[in-house]
């Protein structure tokens, strides 16, 4: 065993040891300190200057937006073609990362010119000076009158407009209308029409609602609706400033109602494994009844072989509910917002502007239509009803005469922490993983 | 090994073991690889079905990733910051293995080597956001040294851990001797101890290269600039909010893995198996 | 030995890595710990709580699900992948024809981005749609065992899929500690098959202590990194009852945007990943001294 003879050694004088940890603290200092100032400076070489040569860069939530958000690529390319001398880099990471990069070029000043964000980090940054006031830019030309004051107000803190909207959330349930008719399923129109219709096509080996619990707890949409149905709106000054609780009754029933559907089996048996996108897969293959989603996937619904016979639903009415239950979503998702930075460059300020013009034009809204989004302004736009059905279907919907839409979608009008807390407390009933009561103690706890 | 022997029930059964053993375990990469032929649809609805094979996702996987863009940056992150990584987890891992003196201050090095190891426990989440801020402080940003200088850090603890371990167990009769010849200090390291560590370092570098290789926390937060992208980042371009395209996934991890695996094989076949046979003796 | 060097040459060795590893890595603990003390979203000014966040991981009850899920994939991971990874190594490192090709292949799986190790898992694992379900009831056992998505077996599953990703990385280790053995005690433990596993663990596992005692103390600090294999199985779900320490650090610091409470939950990662590595440490000096 020669390998393992032992080294000779002794203990040796405490001073020679005192002066070399004091060396290595000396370095340790030394480094965190030039580091310590170093991260106050600007970072000049940042996020904001991203790369390549445009004047501004703007930063979305998908990596490769040619193919994830074809609306914004074709708006942008669009925007480049006409403004050569005002060139926009646009720039994407997968949404989490994204939020991430956000997060830590807030921290550094080093944010984009102009980027999508979840409202609830939008919000922190507002209250630490870090967006723009878009007030000026709406002021002009009449661009703040182009929206229903319902797109735009959410974004607004004190007097500070920090957000336009970037598309509209128009959510609710695809049906696969062949599936209905051949199980002799009607339409359904309140919450107990959707109870039977789950259990008649459970029992004829039908998936009643497609849906996708893991990696995608945010894709409760249709839910979220029926949270407005039951007086969200009206509820949540109260709630936030803790004088309602979200285990009020009202909720509480809701929450009851969402645990009758999943016993009655009307949710896929492997929801927890499953991710969204596999849940839209089982839709467009014909395999589940309906898809709790929203006007993103128009496109590609209308490709697959489910196309010709899908149609778009707001979701179930409930007779026990609160407040009208006429209710559509389509509210404002994320906003677009805009680096306060941009204010000390006139060259990137007005590259900002004549963007934020083009995006809201009727122009840059018919771009959005023509990629299967709804307009964000008020523009009527044209739409290919005899090709597009789907995304006709979808925007009819939306815009049912005598219907209103909440003004914004409740995960949104919440912390972040909240609305995680929310995605739990709705996947937790219908995976079983939670009670009712459980469920909406659960959301409380985050509040307080 | 040198005589000839009857094979045994004992080597059969050893034989089949390994074969089995790996076979298990590769059997999810072959579904991988598999996979990468299917469309998107098929996977998501019918995975064990084996009709409609096509190249469509390497198409889509070649079209949408700059692949030679990412192989070069991803070439050269990892030779800097290996080479430079194992060349000053060595030194240091020699200074508080070998180095004797006069008046020993064991403890300091023992204490050191804990300060050092104490690392190995970082999640790594919790350096992201400081060493952004540190990049764009020291204006790294937007170059390689970004990525290299954390990633020479964060493989330090691994590597001092893994070189102190071996450096303790080493012979001192070799060092012995070489006294005896005169070698000095930097000879006794670089001459006589480091050729002697090869086994070790190969594997080191080994999993160095591969650490770098497949890094994504630090490269997703730290490039912007899609001319420094690097092959990690592929798979999650196709990573949309609402939409994942799985068959282009697949292809370009299939891209990704298969030259791994045969530098892989090279690389140790020369170094940890040839070179080493009878290097210590 | 009297073989001597002076303080000079000791500081020039150890100072670049003293210097790289205190900026990148130590300074960002403590950078952490000061925002664990603080109410910080992230973006606005923080805002000094004192031990306020660590009293609310005591009351967090996912916090204390993911602690323990952490521990059985440890438990797991001690029992099975050390002694799997052991034997692997020796069955590559002896006379199996093709070893050479085996080995690269085994190390496979740690390479694989770790976005697709959860989705070809999840082909396997689904309780519905799973390769293992359908096995099992191909060779007649009607259990469906909900492996992933429901609330008792999914760390357990994380830890296999964990095991089979980490295999090939133990194997390398082990396998160049084999490497470094002199030659004599290879071909000594080979010659007479009949004692074997004998001479493996009288001559091999003694000799290899070291080696054991750095990969202990890597798979310990392994299991406290665990995350990408949680986020893609499960998420985290159902209702986080699948979480792990990190996959939870990450989720409430990036996903709710309560940084400071997932900066104190960091600091409590790495104090008992670094205790139970130095536990680890300590204990196998220990052994070495008893003998």
């Amino acid at each position: 065993m020669s390998t393992l003879t032992p080294r000779a050694g002794g203990p040796g004088p405490r001073r020679i040891r005192r002066r070399l940890t004091g060396t290595a603290l000396a370095g340790a200092l030394l480094a965190a300190t030039a580091t310590g100032c170093g991260a106050a400076v600007d970072g000049t070489g940042g996020q904001g200057s991203g790369s390549g040569q445009g004047v501004i860069t703007l930063s979305m939530q998908n990596p490769n937006i040619k193919d994830q958000d074809p609306a914004t690529y074709a708006l942008v390319e669009a925007f480049n073609a006409r403004n050569p001398q005002l060139r926009i880099n646009l720039v994407g990471q997968p949404v989490e990362q994204h939020q991430q990069q956000m997060t830590i070029a807030a921290q550094s000043d080093t944010l984009p010119e102009v980027f999508w964000v979840y409202d609830s980090l939008a919000r922190n940054m507002v209250k630490d000076g870090k967006l723009l006031d878009l007030t000026p830019i709406l002021e002009q030309k009449g661009l703040g009158q182009k929206f229903k004051p319902s797109m735009v107000d959410g974004f607004r803190q004190g007097q500070v407009q920090y957000g336009v909207p970037y598309q509209a959330l128009v959510t609710g349930f695809y049906y696969n209308k062949q599936i209905l008719d051949r199980h002799g399923v009607p339409m359904p129109r309140t919450f107990d029409d959707l109870l039977a219709a789950s259990k008649k096509l459970k029992a004829a080996g039908i998936v009643p609602i497609a849906k996708g619990a893991n990696s995608s707890a945010f894709s409760v949409w249709s839910f979220l609706t029926m949270l407005s149905r039951h007086g969200f709106e009206e509820k949540t000054p109260a709630i936030l400033d803790g004088t309602l609780g979200y285990d009020n009754p009202d909720f509480l029933r809701l929450y009851e109602h969402i645990a009758e559907l999943a016993d009655a089996g009307a949710f896929p048996s492997n929801v927890s494994t499953q991710t969204y996108a596999q849940a839209v897969a089982s839709f467009t293959a014909g395999k589940a009844a309906f898809l709790d989603s929203g006007v993103w996937e128009a496109a590609k619904i209308q490709k697959s072989p489910v196309g010709p016979h899908t149609g778009f639903w707001a979701g179930p009415e409930f007779p026990d509910g609160v407040g009208d239950q006429r209710l559509a979503m389509n509210a404002p998702s994320a906003p677009f917002v805009v680096s306060a930075k941009v204010k000390k460059d006139d060259r990137k300020y007005r590259a900002v502007e004549a963007f934020l013009h083009f995006y809201y034009s009727d122009e840059g809204q018919q771009i959005l239509v023509d990629n299967a989004q709804p307009p964000v302004t008020t523009y009527r736009p044209k739409v290919n009803t005899a090709r597009d059905t789907v995304f006709a279907a979808v925007l009819d919907e939306a815009g049912r005469p005598g219907w209103s839409s909440p003004s914004v979608q409740p995960d949104l009008a919440v912390s972040a922490a909240t609305a995680s807390a929310m995605y739990d407390s709705l996947y937790g009933v219908i995976q079983k993983a939670l009670t009712p009561k459980e469920a909406v103690e659960l959301v409380q706890r985050s509040i307080t | 090994m040198n005589e000839p022997r009857k094979p045994r029930t004992g080597r059969i059964v050893a034989t089949a073991a390994a074969y089995l053993i790996t076979f298990v375990i590769l059997f999810p990469l072959l579904w991988i690889a598999l996979l990468s032929f299917q469309s998107n649809e098929n996977i998501l609805n019918r995975s064990f079905s084996l009709d409609d094979l096509s190249l469509a996702n390497y198409r889509q996987a070649t079209q949408t990733l700059n692949l030679l863009v990412m192989y070069k940056n991803t070439l050269i992150l990892a030779f800097v910051s290996v080479t430079a990584g194992l060349v000053i987890s060595f030194m240091a891992a020699f200074a508080l293995t070998r180095m004797v003196f006069r008046t020993t201050r064991r403890r300091v090095q023992s204490s050191l080597r804990y300060y050092f190891l104490a690392g190995l426990a970082v999640p790594v989440y919790v350096l992201l956001f400081p060493v952004y801020r540190i990049d764009i402080a020291l204006g790294l940003f937007g170059t390689h040294a970004a990525l290299i200088l954390p990633y020479i850090a964060v493989t330090i603890p691994f590597n001092i851990l893994l070189l102190t371990g071996f450096l303790r167990e080493f012979p001192e009769e070799i060092e012995q001797a070489a006294l005896i010849d005169g070698v000095g200090l930097w000879g006794m390291a670089w001459k006589v101890v480091f050729p002697l560590m090869r086994p070790v370092l190969a594997t080191l570098a080994i999993l160095n290269v591969i650490y770098v290789w497949n890094e994504f926390p630090f490269a997703v937060t730290l490039i912007n600039d899609p001319t420094l992208t690097t092959v990690s980042l592929g798979v999650s371009q196709f990573q949309g909010v609402y939409s994942v395209d799985y068959g282009a996934m697949m292809a370009s991890a299939t891209l990704v893995l298969v030259p791994q695996l045969v530098v892989y094989a090279l690389f140790q076949r020369q170094v940890i198996s040839g070179m080493t046979a009878g290097a210590i003796r | 030995m009297n073989w001597l060097t002076t303080r000079r040459q000791f500081t020039l060795m150890i100072a670049p890595a003293f210097l790289l590893y205190t900026v990148f890595m130590v300074y960002p603990i403590l950078y952490s710990l000061y925002y664990s003390f603080t109410a910080f979203d992230g973006v606005s000014s923080p805002e000094f709580v004192g031990t306020e966040n660590y009293r609310a991981m005591a009351d967090d009850s996912a916090f204390w699900t993911s602690l323990r899920n952490t521990g059985v994939i440890l438990g797991l991971s001690l029992l099975l992948l050390i002694p799997l990874a052991f034997l692997l190594a020796v069955l590559l490192s002896g006379q199996v024809k093709g070893s050479a090709v085996l080995r690269p292949l085994v190390f496979a799986p740690a390479i694989v981005a770790p976005i697709l190790v959860g989705l070809v898992w999840i082909f396997i694992l689904d309780p519905d749609i799973g390769l293992a379900n359908a096995f099992l009831l191909a060779v007649g056992v009607p259990a469906q065992p909900q492996w992933i998505g429901g609330s008792t077996l999914s760390p357990y599953s994380v830890a296999l899929v964990h095991l089979w990703q980490q295999i090939g990385f133990v194997v390398t280790i082990f396998y160049a500690g084999i490497r470094m053995l002199p030659r004599e005690v290879l071909e000594a433990s080979t010659l007479d098959g009949a004692n074997r596993f004998q001479q493996l663990r009288h001559i091999v596992v003694p000799m290899l202590r070291e080696t054991f005692g750095i990969v202990t103390a890597l798979v310990v600090t392994g299991v406290f990194k665990v995350f990408e294999l949680v986020y893609a199985l499960t998420g985290g779900g159902p209702a986080h009852l699948s979480e792990v320490l990190v996959s939870y650090m990450y989720h409430i610091t990036f996903t709710t945007q309560q940084y400071s409470y997932g900066m104190a939950l960091a600091v409590v990662v790495f104090l008992i990943g670094a205790v139970a590595s130095a536990l680890t440490l300590a204990g196998m000096r220990r052994r070495a001294a008893a003998r």
